[in-house]
């Protein structure tokens, strides 16, 4: 196979298909900058009313800051547990190992719907009111997997002969730890941290099951979607499109950067 | 390690196995407490009474027996079974050329494409459904676009609110992951093989036939499958823009639990759909390993 020769058929679907991804998106924004209610072209002008709009409203800045206060609890949640079993994982016998990985990947494996309801009869059934609190734990499930995938694959690659050099020179466990692991570890481990905040300040498929009365961005959203045609969705998505993709292209250069360094080393 | 070193090294050896266990505690009772117990709660439900929005004591199978004969159910699995299949097969084709062209072609965008990729993943889940609704409307972009062109007088009604609006809201959503999967699928086949395929006379599309299908079909069914469960299990999409055609078997479970309150049937409903994704899982193991494609060893 020639490796100059042109492939014009995938080239054509691979072009077709990122139109098709971005352009719904890059619609929904240019919507949110409407200078009149209407949801469809011709495009009559710039407006930044319905930013006003929506950030003088009570129920969304609520909605943002249970959103927040939501990712922050279980992306921290994630990061602490999630780095501990991750390196945890790469030090066990593979008998302790195996049906361990087993456990921890398995909600992965599961649609949204079965651990939103499954956690809906748990809560119900031991009487924890829904909250906010229930909707930590749903994303913590949710998001932990992700965590531990990427943080295992880093630790798979780190050389363990550092950890035994440090050993070897008297370091206790605990400082090889701090002092060789995480150092090498802690961009991926950040970057790893910021897609669980992504993740769970998007989520709605579980959260819908284990919310109770408050609200979070993305069921603001459904509520909006519920009601008739409102303008002010667009901006609300453009909102939330712009803090995960933000969030993601940070998690990315993080968890990126030390590979890129790794290569040209 | 000799004998000579014990004497130093054996505290240190007992406290490096011992501290992996520990740290690996928390997150497994997390996932016990939270994931596997819930799970064993829903999965007793579904043999329990039901009350309004609570359940009784009497084990029975009637939620089965009610989830197996209700025509509604019948009809949203079928639903579920078409456009989910549907929306696997163009995911899995679409993949199948985006990952061959970045595998083999793109060279310098290879890296700038796979980051638009990734990052269109996680553009919310909620949004995509409303960018289509808005879209596919009676006054959306397709309509106006295609009567302004003077191609159409009237707008298409067809576009919105039934199974066709579903696979394509749902193609959005999982094209990306596809994408990243079937990347990884053809990383180890290198151009090596199609070029020895080639030196031995096959042309593009016995290469496809023959070499790049065969080296690929493990991953290439896992993504099917997965695409298929998490379609078929949708409740979200269909309820927005599904209209009366377009409706799942998630969408029935949901209103069990939410609006109608039969827990039982709910949970029964569930656990056969699950029980069907098992099995089609089972099925594509078993027909794997007889066409001998579950293990592929890569020379490298």
């Amino acid at each position: 196979m020639d490796s100059t020769q042109r492939s014009p058929v995938t080239a054509a679907i691979t072009a077709c298909a990122l139109f098709f991804l971005f352009a719904p998106l890059a619609i929904v924004v240019l919507f949110s900058f409407h200078e009149t209610p209407s949801l469809s072209f011709p495009f009559t002008g710039f407006s930044l009313r319905w930013y006003r709009q929506v950030f003088s409203s009570r129920e969304f800045v609520n909605a943002v800051w249970n959103s927040l206060v939501v990712a922050l609890a279980s992306a921290g949640a994630t990061l602490v547990l999630g780095a501990m079993a991750a390196y945890g994982l790469t030090r066990v016998s593979s008998r302790v190992q195996k049906p361990l990985a087993v456990l921890f990947f398995l909600p992965i494996t599961l649609p949204g719907l079965f651990l939103g309801l499954a956690l809906l009869v748990f809560f119900a059934q031991v009487r924890v009111p829904l909250s906010l609190a229930t909707v930590v734990i749903g994303h913590l499930i949710y998001v932990f997997p992700y965590f531990l995938l990427i943080a295992k694959a880093a630790l798979d690659r780190l050389d363990p002969a550092l950890d035994e050099a440090a050993a070897d020179l008297g370091a206790n466990p605990w400082a090889v730890f701090w002092k060789v692991t995480i150092p090498q570890l802690w961009p991926v481990l950040a970057g790893a941290t910021t897609l669980a905040f992504a993740l769970s300040f998007d989520e709605f498929v579980i959260t819908f099951f284990v919310i109770g009365a408050e609200s979070t961005l993305p069921m603001y959203i459904w509520s909006g979607l519920r009601r008739t045609i409102d303008p002010a969705v667009n901006t609300v998505s453009s909102i939330l499109m712009l803090v995960t993709l933000a969030l993601f292209v940070v998690a990315f250069l993080l968890a990126f950067e030390r590979k890129e360094l790794g290569q040209k080393g | 390690m000799t004998a000579a070193e014990t004497g130093i090294s054996l505290p240190r050896a007992s406290a490096e196995r011992l501290a992996p266990t520990l740290l690996l505690m928390p997150l497994t009772l997390v996932a016990i407490v939270f994931f596997l117990v819930p799970l064993a709660v829903f999965f007793a439900y579904s043999f329990l009474t039901a009350g309004l929005f609570s359940v009784s004591a009497p084990l029975t199978l009637a939620a089965y027996r009610a989830a197996v004969a209700s025509s509604l159910n019948l009809t949203l699995a079928l639903n579920s079974i078409t456009i989910g299949l549907m929306t696997a097969a163009v995911c899995t084709a679409a993949g199948y050329a985006i990952a061959y062209w970045l595998r083999y072609r793109a060279r310098r965008l290879q890296l700038p494409v796979l980051f638009l990729i990734t990052a269109s993943m996680l553009a919310s889940y909620l949004v995509r459904i409303y960018a289509w609704r808005t879209i596919l409307g009676t006054n959306g972009l397709v309509n106006r676009s295609l009567m302004e062109l003077g191609l159409i007088e009237q707008p298409l009604g067809f576009l919105l609110y039934n199974w066709f609006s579903v696979v394509v809201a749902l193609v959005h959503i999982f094209l990306p992951y596809v994408v990243l999967v079937m990347f990884a699928a053809f990383r180890p086949l290198t151009p090596a093989y199609l070029e020895a395929a080639q030196d031995l006379g096959a042309d593009a599309w016995t290469r496809w036939r023959r070499v790049i299908l065969p080296l690929t079909a493990s991953p290439a069914a896992s993504t099917f499958l997965f695409v298929f469960i998490l379609s078929a299990a949708d409740y979200v999409t269909p309820q927005l823009i599904g209209g009366t055609g377009g409706q799942l078997l998630g969408v029935q479970i949901q209103a069990n639990f939410k609006a109608i309150g039969n827990w039982p049937l709910g949970a029964a409903t569930s656990l056969l759909m699950l029980a069907s994704f098992l099995a089609c899982f089972g099925v594509i193991q078993v027909a794997l390993k007889l066409l001998r494609l579950d293990r592929i060893r890569w020379s490298s």
